[in-house]
């Protein structure tokens, strides 16, 4: 079988130093950012501060106050004109307003810094889901976790279609929809014209040796085609197609069957091959993947490939899988 | 001997061209901040004008005196300063963008030098 992709170790593409150089650094801005949100709530602070004074301001005629002169000295003094506020509107502009007209401008200032707190915090949460992306990666890296890209490979020749009879497998096990529904689509077409195929075989076969043996197991064929689900069907035509086949249409079968496992023995009865899937099932999740020990976190095995006895194979067809769960990581 | 000496002296060449662009980008990048600051205040500024009553008192600091102004016409030249400044950073811009350039290209050719020093080394490791 011809590989299927390419695998990478991330720790060759994003190295675990590094990572964990970008998370730092994303850490500092994230404090940078910290200072300045710090320094706008002192902000919003002295502006709540002012307006309390401002309001409070015009309550008497005048207040008694120390006036400082210079750096170190006070000395007593008379507030008057308590309604006159000269409001620096900034770039050296000054207005002559009274308490409440200050009051209004105050409020507005407040409001524009606590927009300003807004969008910093925004940006806080940015940098913060960007520094957690960070130390994942240099997490996964340090891990050695592998990624694993694999060309989507079309039904185009007969030979393309075994690829695109194992992708089947591996991607309505993901949750790539989008892609779910063509590959679906196309399972169809595909299961049909073997049904057909199969029936024409089967009439041939009736011809060459007339047996209710045969019979039953075309009804058989029909009924378990028709029960099972999209990707079920595809797996399971084929080895029902090597039972019904039997000896006379072995060669032609296993043609296709082999592309994709080692072709089974066809001389085998249904019954026993239905009774050995399970055990093929067990065998396929039983050994942890001694072949390829970097996925140890994120395989989730499904037993779906059944008639896989090539170990390549499985391992193929398995590590595909994480491929999209990887993929879906990055999302 | 030569050859490689002549490639690492232009090296060293690029190397401080290379630095100098970073740092005006640097400077760049400083006064352009500080010119985005000065926008947001007269916008502010230009926003609390025009919230005023015709007749309001309006000064403006020039030095250590207040100059009364006219509304009208200090709402002008607000707005005139903040149009300086919107040109002022579009200009900025497109500096910023030709200094960055700049500095690719010269990183291409500092990176392709090295290759041929590398190379002409490993010859020579070779021979």
């Amino acid at each position: 079988m011809e590989t299927m992709g390419t695998v990478t170790p991330i720790s060759s593409v994003f190295p675990a130093e590094e990572a964990q150089k970008a998370s730092r650094r994303v850490q500092d801005t994230i404090a940078e950012r910290e200072q300045q949100l710090d320094q706008l709530k002192g902000f919003i602070n002295d502006n709540v501060s002012v307006i309390n004074l401002v309001q409070k301001l015009p309550d008497e005629t005048h207040h008694n106050i120390m006036v400082p002169f210079g750096k170190a000295a006070f000395f007593p003094g008379r507030l008057i004109h308590t309604n006159e506020f000269m409001v620096l509107l900034g770039e050296g502009y000054y207005a002559e307003r009274t308490a409440k007209q200050t009051i209004d401008i105050l409020k507005r200032r407040g409001k524009a810094l606590e927009t300003k707190v807004e969008s910093l915090k925004a940006i806080m949460q940015d940098l913060e889901a960007e520094a957690s992306f960070f130390d994942a990666t240099a997490q996964e890296s340090a891990e050695g976790l592998v990624e694993i890209r694999e060309d989507y490979v079309g039904e185009a020749s007969s030979g393309a279609e075994t690829a695109g009879y194992g992708k089947s497998d591996s991607t309505s096990s993901l949750e790539v929809d989008a892609r779910k529904a063509a590959v679906e689509d196309e399972e169809y077409t595909r299961i049909f014209s073997r049904i057909d195929e199969l029936e024409k075989e089967e009439e041939e076969a009736e011809k060459a040796n007339e047996s209710d043996e045969d019979e039953r197991k075309q009804n058989e064929l029909d009924s378990t085609i028709r029960e099972m689900s999209v990707h079920q069907e595809v797996r399971s035509s084929p080895v029902q197609a090597i039972d019904a086949a039997k000896a006379p249409e072995a060669p032609a079968v296993s043609k296709d069957g082999s592309s994709r496992r080692d072709c089974p023995p066809p001389k085998s009865s249904t019954m026993n091959k239905v009774l050995e899937l399970p055990e093929e099932k067990k065998k396929v999740q039983a050994p942890p993947t001694t072949s390829n020990m970097a996925f140890t976190g994120s395989i989730i095995e499904h037993a779906h490939n059944i008639g896989m006895n090539m170990p390549e194979q499985q391992t193929g067809a398995r590590s595909s899988k994480p491929v999209s769960r990887f993929k879906m990581q990055r999302k | 001997m030569a050859a490689v000496k002549e490639l690492q002296r232009d090296l060293e060449n690029k190397a401080n061209d290379l630095n100098k662009l970073q740092k005006d980008i640097a400077k760049n990048h400083q006064v352009r901040k500080k010119y985005t600051i000065q926008l947001g205040e007269n916008e502010l500024v230009l926003k609390e004008l025009d919230l005023l009553n015709e007749e309001a008192n309006v000064y403006k600091l020039i030095g250590p005196v207040l100059v009364k102004q006219d509304l009208a016409e200090a709402n002008a030249n607000v707005r005139k300063r903040i149009d300086y400044i919107s040109a002022e950073l579009k200009r900025l811009d497109a500096t910023l963008q030709d200094l960055e350039e700049k500095q690719n290209s010269k990183k291409e050719a500092i990176f392709k030098l090295q290759q041929r020093i590398q190379a002409l080394q490993a010859g020579k490791g070779k021979a």
